[in-house]
């Protein structure tokens, strides 16, 4: 009963953290990190102004816009919704999981994880959305969810222990997992270090197109590239490990691994010919989150199973 | 509908619900951000004197964007900040030729035109900044009625904002010289403005 109860606490977490991602993706592409230019509050108020009357005397009107304000405060606004979710997680945990070192100590960890990136989030308004700092507010978002999604998988085992069948982690399945995790990590770091530099290169030219900006950037561009296709064959090559032997969740988190690297070269390349548009830029940060999770839930259900 | 077909018909729904939500936002983040700099009134007609002697009407507004501010050279509070960041975006923005600076006098008393000059060579690294003189009723009225910002206790009393001007002389945002958060602002502004016409 607690381990089902626990489960669904996780997996709400996992899934709110998914949401979250992807509404400060949205935050980002639509450049609306300063729509409220203080934290925590937006405008001196704990629900965002809705006409103009309701900014304060010390806060410049003219800086107002409801759209911006509202877009920005709608990610803050979930991030505690996250927050609550993992502190009752959390709760549960040091309750009744006391011995349960992995649910514990990865329950904790995230809590502060979550912590931190609050935190976090004023340094970005603070610091005027300096591009370093709101990549590390992603970086960290992506950890958080890593995490979690370990916690998740290791809650399911408890209740879950015949679902899974034949599947042994033999040291190729697991070399090759754990290697396309840290690529994709480094991956995810080198696609954050372009955007950071396109932010960067923007605020002194203002005037250059986006196709003009990534053609500014340095060589290490084309390294993003080079890897993201490198990875699709290191996924295709774990399709093939899995290829007869085992049925169920495994496989099918396999072939999602490949089709989602797939998609992401695919929105890749569609960035490179129509100059970054937003929502693929979206996606195409979201789908890295996805990646990141899915492969922990992966090589974590393979630990579990064994051979027959 | 075998197992693999349900699959991509639900991931093809996943992807349009939340790429339409995305596509929705980013939407209305564009169209707030063109109707935030709206017409707010139109700059009179004046005659000012620029450092080099000639004359500057309201006719040098048309067809291109000018960023208007008021200072006096003497200041040592926030016009060395404004024009700093005068400076910074006259920098950023030197490869366009649509855009144009205005910094007026409010001590003309003591900013003659050679002081003017001295001052425009510390600040300016490209003829389209001007800075400008004139008669101080002139200049008051200016600021008072033409721009809507107070100019009490003159010289001091000058307002720090940036006044941002569109290719038909309309005022469209104000912004507060020494903030940087508004620098960035007036920066994404302008762009919006370049990229609209």
């Amino acid at each position: 009963m607690t381990n089902k109860f626990f489960f669904r606490s996780a997996l709400i977490s996992t899934i709110l953290s998914y949401l979250l991602i992807f509404v400060g993706g949205l935050v980002r592409v639509s450049g609306s990190g300063l729509g409220c230019p203080d934290w925590p509050k937006c405008f001196g108020r704990w629900i965002p102004p809705t006409s103009i009357e309701q900014i304060p005397a010390h806060i410049d009107p003219a800086i107002f816009n409801i759209v911006l304000a509202w877009i920005e405060y709608g990610n803050r606004m979930l991030g505690v919704i996250v927050g609550i979710s993992i502190v009752v997680m959390t709760i549960i945990a040091i309750i009744y999981f006391r011995k349960n070192s992995k649910i514990l100590y990865s329950s904790i960890l995230s809590l502060f994880l979550v912590g931190a990136n609050g935190g976090l989030g004023a340094i970005v308004v603070s610091s005027l959305l300096n591009p370093f700092v709101v990549s590390l507010h992603m970086i960290l978002a992506l950890f958080l969810v890593s995490v979690l999604s370990y916690t998740t998988i290791e809650s399911y085992k408890l209740t879950n222990s015949n679902q899974f069948t034949g599947i042994h982690l033999s040291s190729s399945v697991s070399i090759s997992l754990i290697a396309l995790w840290i690529l994709i990590i480094v991956e995810i770091l080198l696609g954050t270090g372009i955007r950071t530099n396109i932010e960067l290169i923007a605020i002194d030219n203002p005037l250059l197109s986006k196709g003009e900006l990534l053609n500014a950037l340095e060589s290490y561009k084309y390294l993003h590239s080079v890897l993201g296709f490198s990875l699709l064959f290191l996924s295709a090559y774990l399709s093939y490990l899995f290829k007869d032997d085992f049925f169920g969740l495994s496989k099918q988190l396999v072939y999602f691994i490949f089709g989602m690297i797939l998609f992401q070269i695919f929105l890749g390349e569609l960035m490179i010919f129509f100059e970054l548009p937003q929502l693929t830029r979206l996606f195409h940060t979201w789908g890295s989150s996805w990646l990141v999770g899915i492969i922990i839930i992966l090589y974590n259900t393979l630990h579990y199973e064994q051979p027959k | 509908m075998s197992s693999l077909n349900k699959k991509l018909v639900l991931a093809f729904l996943f992807i349009f619900m939340f790429g339409s939500f995305g596509f929705y936002v980013i939407d209305r983040a564009t169209k707030s951000r063109i109707n935030n700099i709206g017409i707010i009134g139109q700059v009179p007609a004046f005659s000012l004197t620029n450092f080099d002697g000639s004359i500057v009407t309201e006719k040098q507004l048309n067809d291109k964007i000018s960023i208007i501010s008021f200072i006096f050279t003497q200041c040592d509070g926030a016009c060395p900040i404004m024009s700093d960041n005068m400076s910074v975006l006259q920098e950023r923005f030197s490869s366009s030729n649509d855009i144009q600076f205005f910094s007026i006098t409010t001590d003309p008393e003591f900013d003659t035109l050679s002081v003017l000059t001295d001052f425009s060579s510390k600040y300016s690294k490209k003829n389209n900044w001007f800075f400008l003189r004139g008669n101080i009723a002139d200049v008051v009225s200016l600021s008072e009625q033409g721009f809507f910002l107070s100019a009490a206790l003159l010289p001091v009393g000058h307002s720090t904002r940036f006044v941002l001007v569109d290719k038909d002389s309309n005022i469209r945002k104000y912004y507060e010289g020494t903030v940087e958060s508004n620098i960035y602002e007036l920066q994404s502004d302008i762009v919006t403005l370049l990229n609209q016409e």
